[in-house]
Formats: C-alpha cells, sequence, structure tokens
C-alpha cells in the first residue's frame, strides 16, 4: 500500500500550455457543440449544422494566426511529443481552411441529397481534428492516432450516398485497404520501437544515426513508408483511388484528394525529417520509385479517363508523385531545405487548386447530372465564369506560370536538382516528361470548354449556390495568390524550426 | 552470480514455454485458413488470441495480457460471432470461401516470413529478458496520462466517431 501511494507520488503533473493547444480545443467544443446542437434541430433546418461547423472551423483558426502573430519560441509540449512550430502551423491553417471549404461545397449536396447532415459535419470535424493533431505529432503513438482520427471518419463520409451502390463499394474498398494500410504501418512503427527503444522522433533519429543500420530499422522503415504510401496513394499502393473517389459524393472526393493526402504527406515528411533523416539509404531509393512510378502510372491512366471525377482522381495520384519527389533527397547535399519548402509549397497550392476544381465540377454537375468530360462540352457559352475559373484551376495543375502550380512544380525540381546527383537529374527528367504528359488531358477538357459545342444543346446558365460560390472564390484567390507571392508561406517552411526543436 | 542463475533458469522456462505455447498458436492459426466452416475459423482464432495473452504474460506484461484477453478473445470475438450470425444464413462448412488466386499467396508470405525472421534473430539473437521487477501497469497509467495525453484524447473521438458513423451506416431508412 505505501509502495502504491509512493508510485502515484512520483506522477508527474503534465505541464500543458493551453495556447499551444488552443486549435484542438476549439474543435473538440465544436464537435461535441455541433453534435448537440443536431438533437435539437427539427428536420427542416439540419442546415443550421453546416453554418455552425464553419464557425467552428473559423473558430479554431484564430489561435492558429495569434500563435503564429506571436511566433517566437517553438512551444514543445509534453517532452516534445506535440510540437507547435511554423511548420506546424502553416499546416494546422491549410487543413482548416480545407475543412471550411469543404463545408461550403457540401451544404448543397447534402441538403438537396436528403443525406444525414449534423452526423456528416460531426464526422468531417472529427477528421480535421486529427489532420491538425498530425501536424504537431513528434511520436509514434501520436502520429499512428491522428491517421486513425482522420482515417476513420473518412472511410465512413466515402460511403455516406448509402443506397448508391458505387458509393458503398467506395466506403468498402477504402476501409479495407485503409486498415490493411494501417497494420503494415502498425508493426512497422513497432519493429522501430522495438530496434531503437523510444518512440520520440528525435530519440530514434539519434538511435538511427548512432551506427550501420541493422535488418529489423530496415525493414521497420520499409514498412512505415509503405503504410503513409498508402494513404498518399502512391502507386502501387494507389489501387483504392480511383473507385473511391468515383463513388464517393463529391464534396468528400475533393477533401480525401486534398487533405487526406496532404495529411498523409505530413506524416510522410515528418517521419522522414525528423524520425530517419540519415537513414537515406533506405527510404531514398524506396521513394525516389514510388515517386517516378506514381508520377507516371497516375497520368498515363489518367489520358484514357472519360469520367471528370476519374480523371482528377488519377491526376491526383499523379501530383502526388511531384511531391514525393523532393523527399527522396531529403540527406544529399543541401537538399534539405529546399525539399521542405517544395513539400510545403506544393501541399498548399495543390489544396487550394484541387479543391477548386472539384467546386467547378460540383457546380457544372448541378445541372448537367452527368460526370462525363463531354458534359462539359460549350460551357464558355453558358457558363463563362465557371469555364474562366476551371481553365485557371486546370492551368494551374499543368503548371504553367504565373499560376500557384507553376511555382508549387518549380520548387519541386529545384530541390531534386539541388541534390546535384545522377539520380536526382534522372527523377528530374522523368518528371519533365510527366508534366508534358499531363498537359495533355487538362487541355482536353479546356479544349472540350472552349471549342465544342454542350453536347444535348442546352444553354440554360448554371445558377451556383452561393456556398459553392464563395468556395469558387477562396479557391481562386489562393491559387493566383501563391503562384504571385509564394514568399508570403516560404517563411514558414524552416527546416531549422523542424528539426531544431528537437535537438536534431 | 546467484541472481544470475536464478535469471537463466527463469529464461530457460520461458523460453520452454514460450515453445510450447507459439507452436499451438501455429497449428491454430494454420485451421483458422484451411478450414471450411466460418464458425470454426473464429474460434479457432480465439485460441491464437488467447495465445498471445499467454506469451504476454510470460513476458511479465500481465496488464496487456489482461487487456488482450478483454478486448480480443471477449469484445472482438463476441462481436465475430455476432457478425456471422446476424449476416449469414448458413452456419456450417460451405465451398468457396478461398479466394481463386489464394495460391499466389504463398511465396509472398514464405518470403515476408523469412524476412521477419532475419530480421529478428538478427537484432535480438542473444539477449535476454531483463528483470523489471514486479509490476509495469502503475507505468503505463503514468505514461498515458502524462507524455501521452494528447493521443489518449484522441482515441476518445475515435471511438465517437467510429459510434456516430456505424449508426448512420448501419441504420435502415
Amino acid at each position: 500500500m505505501i509502495g502504491l501511494v509512493a508510485q502515484v507520488g512520483d506522477w508527474p503533473t503534465p505541464v500543458v500550455d493551453w495556447h499551444a493547444l488552443a486549435p484542438e480545443l476549439v474543435l473538440i467544443a465544436g464537435i461535441n457543440l455541433v453534435l448537440a446542437t443536431d438533437l435539437l434541430l427539427e428536420e427542416g433546418r439540419k442546415w443550421a449544422t453546416a453554418t455552425l461547423t464553419g464557425f467552428v472551423l473559423l473558430g479554431a483558426f484564430v489561435p492558429v494566426v495569434t500563435l503564429a502573430v506571436i511566433g517566437g519560441d517553438v512551444r514543445a509540449l509534453f517532452d516534445g511529443r506535440y510540437v507547435i512550430d511554423d511548420f506546424a502551423l502553416i499546416l494546422k491553417a491549410l487543413f482548416l481552411l480545407t475543412g471550411y471549404v469543404v463545408v461550403l461545397m457540401s451544404q448543397t449536396e447534402l441538403e438537396e441529397g436528403g443525406y444525414y447532415q449534423g452526423e456528416f459535419y460531426v464526422l468531417l470535424l472529427c477528421s480535421v481534428l486529427g489532420m491538425v493533431m498530425m501536424t504537431s505529432s513528434r511520436d509514434l503513438v501520436s502520429v499512428f492516432i491522428a491517421l486513425e482520427l482522420l482515417s476513420i471518419p473518412a472511410y465512413m463520409l466515402a460511403a455516406w450516398r448509402k443506397r448508391d451502390r458505387k458509393s458503398n463499394e467506395a466506403g468498402v474498398k477504402f476501409y479495407l485497404l485503409g486498415v490493411f494500410a494501417s497494420a503494415v504501418l502498425l508493426y512497422g512503427m513497432s519493429l522501430l520501437y522495438g530496434a531503437t527503444g523510444s518512440t520520440r522522433f528525435d530519440e530514434i533519429a539519434a538511435s538511427l544515426a548512432s551506427g550501420d543500420l541493422i535488418g529489423l530499422q530496415i525493414v521497420g522503415i520499409t514498412f512505415v513508408i509503405a503504410g503513409f504510401a498508402f494513404k498518399v496513394s502512391a502507386v502501387p499502393f494507389h489501387t483504392w483511388a480511383p473507385d473511391t473517389y468515383e463513388g464517393a459524393p463529391t464534396p468528400v472526393t475533393a477533401f480525401l484528394s486534398v487533405a487526406s493526402k496532404a495529411a498523409g504527406f505530413v506524416a510522410l515528411v515528418l517521419v522522414i525529417f525528423t524520425a530517419f533523416p540519415t537513414a537515406d539509404g533506405v527510404y531514398g531509393p524506396l521513394v525516389w520509385v514510388l515517386a517516378a512510378l506514381t508520377m507516371t502510372v497516375g497520368n498515363v491512366i489518367a489520358l484514357r479517363q472519360t469520367n471528370i471525377v476519374r480523371m482528377l482522381a488519377y491526376s491526383s495520384v499523379s501530383q502526388g508523385g511531384f511531391i514525393l519527389m523532393p523527399l527522396a533527397f531529403v540527406n544529399s547535399g543541401d537538399a534539405a531545405e529546399p525539399a521542405l519548402k517544395a513539400v510545403v509549397v506544393y501541399l498548399l497550392v495543390y489544396g487550394f487548386t484541387n479543391l477548386g476544381a472539384f467546386a467547378v465540377v460540383i457546380a457544372v454537375a448541378r445541372k448537367t447530372r452527368s460526370g462525363a468530360i463531354t458534359s462539359f462540352g460549350g460551357l464558355i457559352s453558358y457558363a463563362p465564369g465557371l469555364t474562366v475559373l476551371m481553365t485557371l484551376f486546370l492551368a494551374s495543375l499543368a503548371g504553367i506560370p504565373p499560376l500557384g502550380g507553376w511555382i508549387a512544380k518549380f520548387n519541386a525540381f529545384k530541390a531534386v536538382l539541388d541534390a546535384g546527383s545522377g539520380s536526382g537529374y534522372a527523377l528530374a527528367v522523368v518528371g519533365a516528361v510527366n508534366t508534358a504528359i499531363a498537359a495533355a488531358y487538362y487541355l482536353r477538357v479546356m479544349r472540350e470548354m472552349w471549342m465544342n459545342d454542350p453536347p444535348d444543346g442546352d444553354r440554360a446558365p448554371i445558377v451556383t449556390p452561393a456556398p459553392v460560390a464563395t468556395a469558387l472564390g477562396i479557391t481562386a484567390a489562393g491559387t493566383v495568390v501563391l503562384g504571385i507571392v509564394p514568399g508570403l508561406v516560404l517563411r514558414f517552411a524552416d527546416l531549422q524550426d523542424l528539426t531544431g526543436a528537437l535537438g536534431g | 552470480m546467484i541472481a544470475q542463475a536464478a535469471a537463466d533458469s527463469i529464461n530457460v522456462a520461458q523460453n520452454v514455454g514460450f515453445g510450447i505455447i507459439a507452436a499451438g498458436m501455429i497449428f491454430a492459426a494454420l485451421c483458422v485458413v484451411t478450414t471450411s466452416n466460418v464458425v470454426h475459423a473464429a474460434l479457432w482464432l480465439v485460441l491464437v488470441l488467447a495465445g498471445v495473452a499467454a506469451q504476454y504474460i510470460l513476458a511479465a506484461a500481465e496488464f496487456v495480457a489482461v487487456s488482450q484477453v478483454l478486448v480480443y478473445v471477449g469484445a472482438v470475438m463476441v462481436l465475430f460471432l455476432f457478425g456471422i450470425m446476424l449476416t449469414r444464413a448458413q452456419i456450417g462448412p460451405e465451398k468457396g470461401l478461398n479466394n481463386r488466386g489464394w495460391a499466389a499467396g504463398i511465396p509472398v508470405a514464405v518470403v515476408l516470413l523469412g524476412l521477419l525472421s532475419w530480421a529478428i534473430l538478427d537484432a535480438f539473437e542473444d539477449t535476454t529478458l531483463p528483470d523489471r521487477g514486479p509490476t509495469t501497469t502503475s507505468r503505463i497509467s503514468d505514461d498515458v496520462l502524462h507524455p501521452y495525453l494528447v493521443p489518449f484524447l484522441a482515441i476518445s473521438f475515435i471511438l465517437l466517431a467510429a459510434a456516430i458513423g456505424a449508426m448512420v451506416l448501419a441504420r435502415k431508412d
């Protein structure tokens, strides 16, 4: 008994920096609030949950801004297991903004489709909470739990159109492959913990750097990277993506292809930069092959698609290859700093641009009720605004200056070339070829919109609901502004912060 | 010197125990994949999971062992059997349970087994089990409520999300 009391006395009260945790706490309060409000609302007024969810996401944005304005020291909580630095803040901002835009896009879809609304937004907020936690996690346990928290709601959101077989298929495929990937990831993490004796990224890095890698560590690193490769739908782990993207409700597809994917990349960046930076002999070739395959296979299949959502799905697979590209050269030459900047800028630009493209698809599909690329024929003659915006987003995805996509691609190539090695030049060539291939299918949609006639001759104008119009405005502004002044965000991707905070 | 000898003898006894339980688990695991009756497969799986719990006790991790029994042998398996009973008409042996490409899995499984065995043997070949003292349960609770506080909070929201989503998707409307 005395021994027990003594042990209780040993427990140190955790020191919690409430300001640093404020974005998460606002989201937690918001989840409960939306859940409770949904119970009290009558059936006809469920739309109010969407408004409330929007306010919760914007409310969580406030502490992110105040933290960024105050700046100063990196805030490390729980012995450096949970860290708030510039890298975490800019990505928290991205995830909250993405969540907000997805709420705007979902609102009319859910109301008109007669789907469950309150529950949808609660799950969406839970998923965003997982992503926000992911950006700050510097520990195997935190990363894994954050990954599950962001994935499990997403599995169910993908199957939200319950009466549609395709949506059920989308949910089941995503779920089965997702949990399989989680199992591989968790097994790799347990091997790493066994081989290094710690779950903290900085201690893992120190242990890996202290001598030659042993077999167990190599297998662990490989499994962890393969697990995250599923999440970012890198080839050959991409097979779930097109079916899931096609079957899921379109706002959910936008959410998966941007937020869920970006969260996977955040996790990859964290493990590669902070947990195994010196093990580039293992992850370097692995990421190189993944990047080259992802770009090429995604592009070649995207060329053959006739459904706009499937095309965007494969295009997002191939864009993932460009984001992976700099990660192969984190430890060679001076490539570390440009690599981190390239990934962060690419994630931000890709987020705005892809969300915008999906918002246009939602607006057009409201009238045409079709997912075929040919349904965009003659869009210019009855929806010039949407046509211009879609052209803007596609041009940005293709990497045409001065839009955001150009800056993103430029940084990615610069990071790879900075590595100054033969394999770096080879990957840059693969990337350049793929940029050209990608332009072909983006231009095809543009030609359809500008040159062809409407397939059914119907030129009635499209009425864009106000929330979708707002979403279009936010994403278009982001795409253009990031292209012209990328310096706005570059400041936040400071490598010193990311590894320095951990004593690395 | 005596403590050293005692530690050695404990390791011998543990190694024998480990071997017996492991052999039982491998047999049960093979039965899980070869039996043609889904309910039997679930029951063989109980044996595998109970074996894991026994291994945890041998490794002096009694809290993890109890959790394993409660969560896996108890809750998950009951859920499994309920799932089978609620969704399938036929409870008996049946054909066509195997995927047609099952043979392709064999080389993959063998390669994976070889790779993992090599990696684990290579890392821990001669390591003896450390003497950790009588209990680790209080350390687990300390860890959960201090360094792992944020993931611990996050888990409650995973459960909340899973419950809400399951109700929406399973609900008849």
